[in-house]
Parts: C-alpha cells; structure tokens; sequence
C-alpha cells in the first residue's frame, strides 16, 4: 500500500480529485466525506488494503486529511 | 388518544422519570411538563394571532421538547427546525409559514431574519421564563382536533420548501396504531436518532412520551465520532431502535454493535428509506432476541400507514422487502394513470386514505390540490410512490416523480438544481442519484458552467459547495460535481437524464 494508492482510494470515496493535491485539506469540514461516506471508505480500506479499522476507532480529529489517514493506515499495515 | 392528556397522566404518574435524555443533560416528565406550561402562558400573552406556527429551533435538547409542548399548549402548531438547516432556508419557512414566534433553543444570530416581524424568544430569555413561577396553563386552549399540532417542512419542487400540516387527529391516529399493533410497552427506553425536523422522529417522539418511556437522543456530534456514539448506546439500554436503515448500517460497521451491547433490545423500527434484505439478515443474527419491523409513508400520512415484521422467513423468502399491510383505519389504493384501480399485482400509483392523512400544505393552495382531496368520503392523498399489492402485501416500487431518498432524506432533485442553478458560475444543472445496492449512494451535479476564472474543477468545486452550504442542509448538497460543455439532450428537446444516469458522459 503506497500512499498514492490511499490517495486514489480517497478521491473514489469522496468523488473529488482534489483530496489527491490537497493533502492538508480537513476533508469533513470541506464536506466531501460524511458520516455515511466515511463507510464506504471504511469497507473499501479493508477490501483493498486487508485493514480493518474498526468504526469507532475512525475519529475526526485523526481522520480528516488525506496525509492524516495515509499515515493512520500505515501505522497499521 | 389525547396526546396531551396522556402526557399529562404520565407526568403525574411519572413525574420523576426521565423523558428524554441528550449527552449530559436530561429532564423528568415532571419537569417537562411544568415548564411547558410556563411557556405556554408565556405565549398565551404574547400572542397576537390564535393558532399561528412557532418556529422551534435547535437540535435534541431538553429546551426543544418543552418548546414543542408549550406551543400545543397554548393553541400554536410547532415547526421544528434543526440546527442543520440554513439561514437562508429559515427564512424562506418564516416567510411561508408567516410564524408569529421563532424559539431558539441554541444560541443563533437572528439579525438573519430582521426583515420579518417575527418574535424571537432568545436562548437565555427562554432558560429566564421557564424558570419563572407563571400560573398553571389551561387544558382550554390546547391544540385540538383538526387544528395543526406540527408543521413539518420538507423538499419542494419549485425551490421552496412547504410544510406538511399534522393535525391533532392525525397524531393521535398515528400514536393509537403504534401503541397498538407493535410490540411497545409502558416505560421503555427508546432510540431518538433522527432530527426533530425530520418526520421519522415522531416515531419514537409521541409513542415514548405517551407510554411514559425514555427518549434517549443520539446526537450530531455523536454521529460523527462513532466512539462517543458507542459509549453512549452502551449506557443507554435502548429497547425500542427507531432509526433509518443507513443509521442502522453505520453502527453494523461496529463488531460489538450486538445484542451483547443491547441487551434488552426488542424492537426495531425502520423507517424513511427502503429497507435492504441484507441489512435485516445481518440484524437478526447479531440481535437474535429483536423483532425487526419496515415501515412505510410519507411525511403527508403522519409518519408511517404500513408495516410487516420482517421474520426470517419473510427475509429467505425475498429479494426485496414488502412494506407489509396497512394500518386499519387506513386505505391504501393502487392506481393507474386515470386513477382507476389496478388489479393485484400490477404496478401503480399509492394513494392514502384516512384519518392520519394532512389537510394539506401551509399557505399552497396549489399544490395541496394537486395532491390532497376527499374519495370515499375521506381524506386522500396522492403519494406519486409507485408501487404493487400481491399476496395481501403491498410492495414499494420508488417514485414517480423527481423526489429521492438519501439515507432517509427526503428531497426534490428539481429543488438542488434550482438551487445550484442560483450560482453565477452555473449556466445550466441536472442532477441525479447514483444507486448502490437499490439506495441512494450519493448525489452528482452535472454542470455547464458560465465564464468563470478557477485554474482546475475543484476549486470550482469547492466554490460551488461554499454557496450551496448557504442554501441547503449539507445532506443535500451533492457530492460529485461533473462538469460538461453541454447537457445531452434527448431527440425531442428534453435533457437526456437517463443517459447522464448511466455515467457514460462523466
């Protein structure tokens, strides 16, 4: 799992290629991601990845940037 | 049943019980009660207009209930607005509604609706009154019979938003078919996910209140930290669920989201958005001691008029859920185009009939006639749902009309293009649902736009959002934004919304 590929997974999830340039950007104030997106991103990350991040574990505050979620995902790889 | 009566028999049989709970803050049917009537004689005097609407806005607090009580109360129709709804949406209901009061229940600017003459109660003004030794309010001036009890406030097609108005009999029509054909009893803890602006929250609301349960409220905030929302549900010993579906496959992405957690869960009650075969299964095994019930109805008909207990068998059996049988002092016809019945199994127009049926949207004579009339001596309204009745068991087919459903928000895609339609980037807008598993995944804008000066789409994008964020509730604002040259059209002149739907353009 290289970060592009969570970037790639991210713009599919939020329908929006910006979350592949704006690595920064707090994705649920820009609201490209709800509660109900957040989801799908999460079945996606466990089809693709093999990582199961379980729902309550997924806060906002560690979870709303591209480059916040890459690094989560790496740490549990 | 009297809804306020039997509030009023369990404030005094209950006065100490919790009625409704919201993160840290609660209040007992004792208190719920004297402080709405402190309101409601507050409002008594103030009032220049009998019956006219009070706004209440704000979101699953105690304050909220006792403003919604305090207007029946003293005669008034509440409209309950959510926090997630935009000023600029307020004030189009302020100017449909011509509400004499606006309580706000939160800290809001309301220099926003200073063109209007409406009275503001102020959050601190409110939290000053109630604690005030008023006299007691009167049973004489509560809202009765066919007078509005609420006005709710849902998608138009035109742009604005019109309010469905529910009278005292239709509540109680409503209440008396929960309290009866479910599994509730008295003093159950109940599930309140929904926003009060939301129709599908009078589902747990009015039954809880009246059987002398608790409310226990799962808040936005909570929603969005599933943490939080997972301590709370552990503590709170939810028996009666009322949810929409997608809130229910949230909280399944949960592994302890189980029994276990829930012990004493029995009932669920589903509601606002079809009903996935999956989601039922994956909810029988992981809450074996639970019934699960699909409801269905529009906002229109108060809530819900049919229901079927989804068994396993009933979900072996079928591909997709029926919506079961309709309540009994209700009719449910299927039509064809010329408004003639259909036989069994062939697929048509649902209409309703009955006593929880509204008299029709506040202040639209037009589009109350275009959907709401009496047959067979009752009240009727068109829904524009397709739909089928085979084996006795009436079947949801979607709309006939421009209207979705996303995760059980209801709304009219013509309102969202209207909308997005407003910008000065925007020379021409569809928009259409993209469907996952028979639901609504998402929305996608598909855009021409005007001369504009962004170096790439998204900033376009994200400038299109900011606007819209001031127009609409943030559920309805799409979430793909397709920019094309040209919308295609179809031979005779009409956009070519099917094609747009396939996704071969975008």
């Amino acid at each position: 799992m290289e970060k592009q590929d969570v970037y790639d997974l991210l713009a599919e999830v939020c329908q929006d290629d910006v979350v592949k340039e704006e690595l920064d950007m707090d994705i649920f104030e820009a609201g490209l991601l709800d509660s109900f997106g957040t989801i799908t991103l999460l079945v996606e990350i466990e089809e693709r990845f093999g990582i199961s991040v379980p729902i309550t574990e997924f806060n906002r505050e560690e979870w709303n940037t591209p480059n916040k979620i890459a690094k989560e995902l790496a740490d549990r790889a | 049943m009297n809804i306020l009566k039997a509030i009023q028999q369990n404030s005094i049989g209950y006065s100490e019980k919790i009625a409704f709970k919201s993160e840290d803050r609660s209040i007992t049917y004792g208190e719920l009660w004297e402080q709405s009537d402190q309101l409601a004689a507050y409002l008594l005097k103030q009032s220049s207009q009998a019956k006219s609407p009070i706004i209440v806005y704000g979101h699953m607090k105690p304050e909220v209930l006792i403003s919604f009580l305090g207007s029946v109360k003293s005669g008034h129709p509440y409209i309950p607005v959510d926090v997630s709804i935009p000023f600029e949406r307020i004030n189009k209901i302020i100017e449909s509604s011509q509400a004499e009061f606006l309580i706000a229940t939160e800290d809001m600017s309301c220099e926003m609706f200073s063109k209007h003459p409406i009275k503001i109660i102020k959050e601190m003004e409110l939290k000053k009154l109630l604690v005030d030794d008023a006299e007691k309010s009167s049973s004489k001036h509560w809202v009765q019979g066919n007078d509005n009890f609420y006005i709710i406030y849902t998608s138009g097609s035109t742009g604005n938003p019109k309010g469905v108005q529910i009278s005292a009999n239709n509540l109680s029509s409503f209440v008396d078919w929960m309290l009866v054909d479910f599994p509730i009893e008295r003093e159950q803890t109940f599930l309140n996910q929904a926003p009060f602006s939301f129709d599908l929250s009078v589902m747990d609301l009015y039954p809880s209140l009246c059987s002398g349960g608790t409310l226990f409220a799962v808040t936005k905030e909570m929603i969005a930290n599933p943490k939080v929302l997972f301590e709370g549900l552990s503590q709170s010993d939810i028996e009666v669920w009322t949810s929409t579906p997608s809130f229910a496959q949230l909280c399944l992405m949960e592994p302890s989201f189980r029994q276990e957690l829930l012990p004493n869960l029995r009932t669920f009650l589903f509601c606002g958005e079809i009903l996935p075969v999956n989601l039922a299964k994956q909810l029988q095994k992981r809450f074996p001691n639970a019934r699960i019930f699909n409801l269905y109805g529009p906002t229109e008909a108060t809530v819900a008029i049919t229901k079927l207990e989804i068994t396993k068998e009933i979900a072996d059996s079928h591909t997709v859920l029926p919506i079961g049988h309709c309540k009994q002092d209700t009719e449910l016809l299927v039509v064809d185009e010329n408004g003639a019945p259909v036989a069994e199994g062939e697929k048509g127009e649902l209409i309703i009939l009955g006593p929880s049926v509204s008299k029709g949207y506040l202040g639209s004579p037009e589009l109350t006639e275009k959907s709401f009339g009496i047959m067979n001596n009752k009240q009727a309204y068109t829904t524009g749902d397709a739909g089928y009745k085979k084996g006795g068991l009436y079947y949801y087919l979607g709309r006939l009309d421009f209207q979705v459903k996303v995760h059980g928000y209801r709304m009219e895609l013509e309102e969202i293009e209207y909308s997005i339609a407003q910008s000065n980037y925007v020379k021409s807008c569809i928009v259409e649902p993209v469907y996952r598993e028979e639901k609504v995944d998402y929305l996608t804008a598909y855009i021409v736009t005007n001369e504009h000066s962004f170096e790439k789409e998204y900033q376009l994008t994200a400038a299109l959002r900011k606007e819209l964020s001031n127009l609409l509730p943030a559920y309805m604002i799409p979430r793909k934004f397709t920019y094309l040259d040209q919308l295609p059209m179809t031979a005779n002149g009409k956009v070519d919304r099917k094609l747009l739907a396939t996704g071969v353009l975008a």
